[in-house]
C-alpha cells in the first residue's frame, strides 16, 4: 500500500548508483570440484542469460534490455570458450565439453531498465557479472592454507594407507626416513609415485586428492615446488634433510601457487555456487560421500561469508553475501526425488551453511541440472510404477532409468558414511552417465535446463 | 468470518457520523458509501429473519393460492382463457426455474475459483507439482472459451513441462494467465471509482447518491468477477459484495476516516474547498477499495508474483483524469 521506507532507500542508492557510480560489478565464484560440473553450469547460465525464453524464475526478465558478452577486465587471462563449449553440448553429436585445464574468464554485462521511484527518472542501468572457470582439482589447495607440512603430511598418510591405489606410494614413502640428506632422484620419485596414486584416485571417485596441482601441472611441472610428497615424521629433522626440504617446497607451494590463484580469483567475489556431485558420490558408496562432504568443508573453510558493510566496501574487503549450494545432476532423478537430494546435500554441507548462516550470508540449497538431458517417464517393474527417466548413453542407447529410491533423512545417507561403512544397508542406487541429447530450440530459448533460472535468480536477481 | 466481525460492522457505522466537538468543518465521511456498506453489511437479527422467513412464506402462499384460483375461476368461466391462464403460469414457473438455476451456477462459478484459489495455497505450501499440475488444469478449464488468451495458454502449456518447482509453476501461471486479467480488473475498478466520485460530488439528493454507489459497486464487482472467470448472477454478485464488505470489516479496511488518504484527500485540502468535492474523493476512494478487495476474492490465484494493487496508486489514477490533473485517464 505504501511505499516503505527501506525500498525508498533502496531506490535512492540504486539511483545514485546509476548517476554517479561506475557500473556495479558481481563476481560470481563456482566452486566445485573436478567433474561437478562447473563448465556445463557457466555454459548453459551465460547462455540461458543470453536468450531468456526458458527463465521464467528470473522474476528481472522483463526488465532486462540487452545482455552482451564483453570482454573480460583481467588482460592476462583467456577468454571462457563459451561458443565452443555450446557447439559441443548443442551440437549435432552433443557431448559434454572437455574437463577444464586452465584458467579462463568471461564477464557478461546486463543492461536493465530500472523499476521503482527512481526508475524512470534514470533509465536503464548496466551491471557487469564476472565468472572465472578453473580446474576443480586446483580448488582442493584451498584447504591446504591453513595446514602446515606436519598436519597434511599426517592426515594424508592415515587416511590412504587403506586404500589399495596408494599401496605402491606407501611401501616406497615407509621405506624412505626423511632424516637422511636430500637427494633429488628420490624426490622426484616419491613425487612421481604420489602423483601415480592421485592419478589413479581420483580415477577410483576420490575427492581429497591434494596437491591439485600434481595433477594439472601446467607450466609448473617438473619444478621443485611440485617435487614434494608426504612422508611420516622422523625422529630428527636436521637442516637440508629431505623432511626439512619437503616442508619448505610444501611451504612455497602454498605460498607461490596456491595463494596467488585464491588471491587473484576468490578472495574478492561476492556471490558464490557451490557445485556438488551428490548423486555421483551416493552411487559410488558411503566413503565416497564421506570423503566430499569431508573435503567440501574444508575447501569452503577458506571462504569468508558475510554481509558487505560500508566500511568493507571502503576498505576494498569482500565477503560472500549470498551462497548457494547446488546438488548437480538433477536431471538423473526424477523431480519428485529432488527434494530428497536438495535435503542430503543441505544435510552434506551443513557446516559451511551454519557457517555461512551465522556470518549473515544468504544461503539456499536446491538441486539443478545444467543441461538437461532427460525426460521424466513413468516404467513399471513388477506391477509397481517406478518414476524414471529417459535419456541417451554416450553408446547411443537411449534407456530409461530409474536410480534406487533416496532416502528422505537424510541421516540413512550421511551417518553409514561417517561411520565408515562398507556399502549402503538395504539401499541401491545405480546411476548411468547420460549425453546430453539432441534439442530443436525456439528463436529466443536457451539450452534445456532444470532450477537454472532460480539459481541465476538467487545469485544476481536481487541486483538486477 | 466468525461472529466478531459480525458485531462490530453496525457499531463503526454509527460512529461514522459524529463530529468532533472541536472542528469546525465537518469532515467528510463518504455518506453515499456509507449508506452502501449500511445496505450490504447488514446483518438481520433472528427475530428479524423469522419474521422475513413468515411473511416470504405467507406471500407466496397467498401468490400460489391466487394464481391458483385466478386459473380455476378463468376455468369455470370460460375454457379458452382458463387453458390460455394456465399455459402462461406453466411460462412463469419455467422462468423462474431458468433464473434459480442460473443464480445457482453462478454461485458455483463463484465457489470454484475459491477452491482453485485454496489449491493453489496448498500446492505451494505442500510443494507438491502434481497438486501445482492440477491447478494449472483448472485454469485452463477455466479459460479455455476465452479467445484473447491464446496466445498465453499457449505459452503457458510450453513452459509448463520445464518448471519442477510447484511454486514457481504457479508463479508463471499468475504471470501469464491471471496478470493480463489484474489490469482489465483495475480498469474496470478505476472507472467505477470515478463514477461514483463523480456522481456523488454532483448529485445534491440524499438517497439518489447512494443508490448510484450502490448500483455502481454492484456492477464493478460484476465486472471484476466476471473478468476473472466467474460470471455471478444478480444475486451472486449481491452476495459477493456483502463478503467484500464483511472482509473489510474484517481487516478493519472500512474506516476510511482516518485513514492517510481520507485525511489527505478528503478531510484536507479539497473539503475546505468544497464539501462536496470532499464526499465524491473519500466515496471514490472506498470504492476503490471495495474493488479491491473483491478483485482479491474473485481471484483465481493469490497475489504472489505481482504486488497487491495499493489502495493510493488506485484512487489516484482513477481520480487524476477527474479533476484535470491529466487529460487521459
Amino acid at each position: 500500500m505504501t511505499v516503505g521506507v527501506s525500498d525508498l532507500a533502496e531506490d535512492l542508492w540504486r539511483g545514485l548508483e546509476a548517476l554517479a557510480l561506475p557500473a556495479p560489478v558481481i563476481r560470481l565464484g563456482v566452486t566445485g570440484l573436478s567433474r561437478a560440473g562447473k563448465t556445463v553450469f557457466i555454459t548453459n547460465l551465460v547462455a540461458n542469460l543470453l536468450e531468456r525464453g526458458r527463465m521464467p524464475q528470473l522474476t528481472a526478465r522483463d526488465r532486462i534490455e540487452a545482455v552482451y558478452l564483453q570482454p573480460q577486465p583481467d588482460m592476462t587471462l583467456p577468454r571462457f570458450a563459451l561458443e565452443d563449449h555450446l557447439a559441443a553440448m548443442t551440437g549435432d553429436d552433443p557431448r559434454w565439453p572437455q574437463s577444464t585445464r586452465a584458467v579462463s574468464e568471461l564477464r557478461l554485462s546486463f543492461r536493465v531498465r530500472g523499476r521503482g521511484f527512481l526508475g524512470g527518472m534514470t533509465g536503464p542501468r548496466v551491471l557487469h557479472v564476472d565468472i572465472v572457470d578453473y580446474p576443480g582439482e586446483w580448488l582442493l589447495d584451498l584447504s591446504l592454507l591453513d595446514k602446515s607440512y606436519e598436519d597434511w603430511s599426517e592426515g594424508v598418510l592415515a587416511r590412504i594407507t587403506r586404500r589399495a591405489e596408494a599401496a605402491a606410494f606407501m611401501a616406497l614413502a615407509r621405506a624412505e626416513d626423511g632424516s637422511l640428506a636430500l637427494e633429488e632422484p628420490k624426490a622426484i620419485d616419491l613425487a612421481a609415485s604420489f602423483t601415480r596414486y592421485l592419478v589413479a584416485a581420483r580415477a577410483a571417485g576420490w575427492s581429497d586428492c591434494t596437491p591439485g596441482r600434481f595433477l594439472l601441472p601446467g607450466d609448473l611441472a617438473g619444478s621443485p615446488v611440485l617435487t614434494f610428497a608426504p612422508l611420516p615424521k622422523p625422529a630428527s629433522t636436521g637442516r637440508g634433510s629431505l623432511y626439512a626440504e619437503m616442508q619448505v617446497r610444501f611451504e612455497a607451494y602454498k605460498a607461490q601457487v596456491v595463494r596467488p590463484f585464491f588471491r587473484d580469483h576468490f578472495a574478492r567475489i561476492d556471490r558464490q555456487v557451490v557445485l556438488v556431485d551428490v548423486l555421483g558420490a551416493i552411487h559410488q558408496g558411503p566413503r565416497a560421500v564421506e570423503d566430499l562432504r569431508r573435503t567440501m568443508a574444508e575447501v569452503l573453510a577458506a571462504f569468508r561469508p558475510g554481509q558487505n558493510g560500508w566500511l568493507d566496501w571502503m576498505l576494498g574487503g569482500k565477503r560472500v553475501e549470498r551462497i548457494l549450494f547446488a546438488a548437480t545432476k538433477a536431471d538423473h532423478l526424477h523431480h519428485r526425488q529432488h527434494a530428497a537430494l536438495t535435503a542430503i546435500t543441505e544435510a552434506l554441507l551443513r557446516d559451511a551453511k551454519a557457517r555461512a548462516d551465522f556470518a549473515g550470508a544468504e544461503t539456499m540449497a536446491l538441486s539443478l541440472a545444467s543441461l538437461r538431458c532427460t525426460v521424466e517417464e513413468e516404467i513399471s517393474r513388477g506391477g509397481e510404477t517406478l518414476d524414471a527417466v529417459r535419456g541417451r548413453l554416450a553408446d547411443g542407447r537411449v534407456v530409461a532409468m530409474y536410480p534406487g529410491e533416496l532416502p528422505g533423512d537424510p541421516a540413512r545417507i550421511l551417518a553409514p558414511a561417517r561411520e565408515g561403512a562398507e556399502k549402503w544397508l538395504n539401499a541401491d542406487f545405480a546411476l548411468m552417465a547420460f549425453s546430453p541429447s539432441r534439442v530443436a530450440r525456439k528463436p529466443g530459448e536457451g539450452p534445456p535446463h532444470i532450477r537454472l533460472d532460480r539459481a541465476a535468480e538467487f545469485l544476481v536477481g536481487d541486483r538486477l | 468470518m466468525s461472529e466478531e466481525p459480525r458485531l462490530k460492522g453496525p457499531a463503526l457505522i454509527e460512529v461514522g457520523g459524529e463530529v468532533a466537538p472541536e472542528s469546525f468543518i465537518e469532515a467528510p465521511e463518504g455518506r453515499a458509501m456509507a449508506g452502501v456498506r449500511a445496505l450490504a453489511s447488514r446483518r438481520a437479527s433472528g427475530f428479524a429473519r423469522f419474521a422475513g422467513w413468515v411473511f416470504g412464506s405467507l406471500f407466496s402462499l397467498v401468490l400460489t393460492v391466487a394464481a391458483w384460483n385466478f386459473v380455476t375461476g378463468l376455468f369455470a368461466a370460460n375454457p379458452w382463457l382458463g387453458g390460455l391462464a394456465s399455459v402462461l403460469l406453466v411460462l412463469a414457473v419455467g422462468v423462474v426455474l431458468v433464473l434459480v438455476v442460473g443464480e445457482l451456477l453462478a454461485f458455483s462459478r463463484l465457489a470454484r475459483l475459491d477452491s482453485i484459489r485454496v489449491q493453489a495455497l496448498h500446492a505451494a505450501e505442500v510443494g507438491d507439482l502434481a497438486k501445482a499440475r492440477a491447478v494449472l488444469g483448472r485454469l485452463e478449464a477455466l479459460y479455455h472459451k476465452r479467445e484473447p488468451m491464446a496466445w498465453a495458454r499457449a505459452r503457458l502449456a510450453e513452459r509448463q513441462g520445464e518448471v519442477l518447482d510447484a511454486d514457481a509453476l504457479l508463479r508463471l501461471a499468475e504471470v501469464e494467465l491471471i496478470l493480463p486479467l489484474d489490469d482489465l480488473a483495475r480498469a474496470e475498478v478505476e472507472a467505477a471509482a470515478r463514477q461514483v466520485a463523480t456522481v456523488t460530488a454532483l448529485i445534491p439528493l440524499a438517497l439518489a447518491d447512494v443508490a448510484t454507489a450502490l448500483v455502481s459497486n454492484l456492477r464493478m464487482i460484476r465486472r471484476v468477477a466476471e473478468i476473472y472467470g466467474g460470471r455471478a448472477g444478480s444475486l451472486g454478485s449481491w452476495r459477493l459484495l456483502r463478503r467484500v464488505f464483511l472482509s473489510l470489516v474484517a481487516t478493519g479496511a472500512v474506516a476510511l476516516t482516518d485513514d492517510l488518504l481520507g485525511s489527505f484527500a478528503g478531510g484536507g485540502i479539497l473539503s475546505r474547498l468544497s464539501r462536496r468535492f470532499g464526499e465524491g474523493v473519500v466515496n471514490g476512494a472506498l470504492t476503490a477499495r471495495v474493488g479491491l478487495a473483491a478483485m482479491e476474492i474473485c481471484r483465481p490465484l493469490p497475489f504472489v508474483a505481482a504486488e497487491r494493487p495499493g489502495v493510493s496508486a488506485t484512487v489516484s489514477r482513477a481520480l487524476a483524469g477527474l479533476f484535470g490533473a491529466r487529460d487521459q485517464a
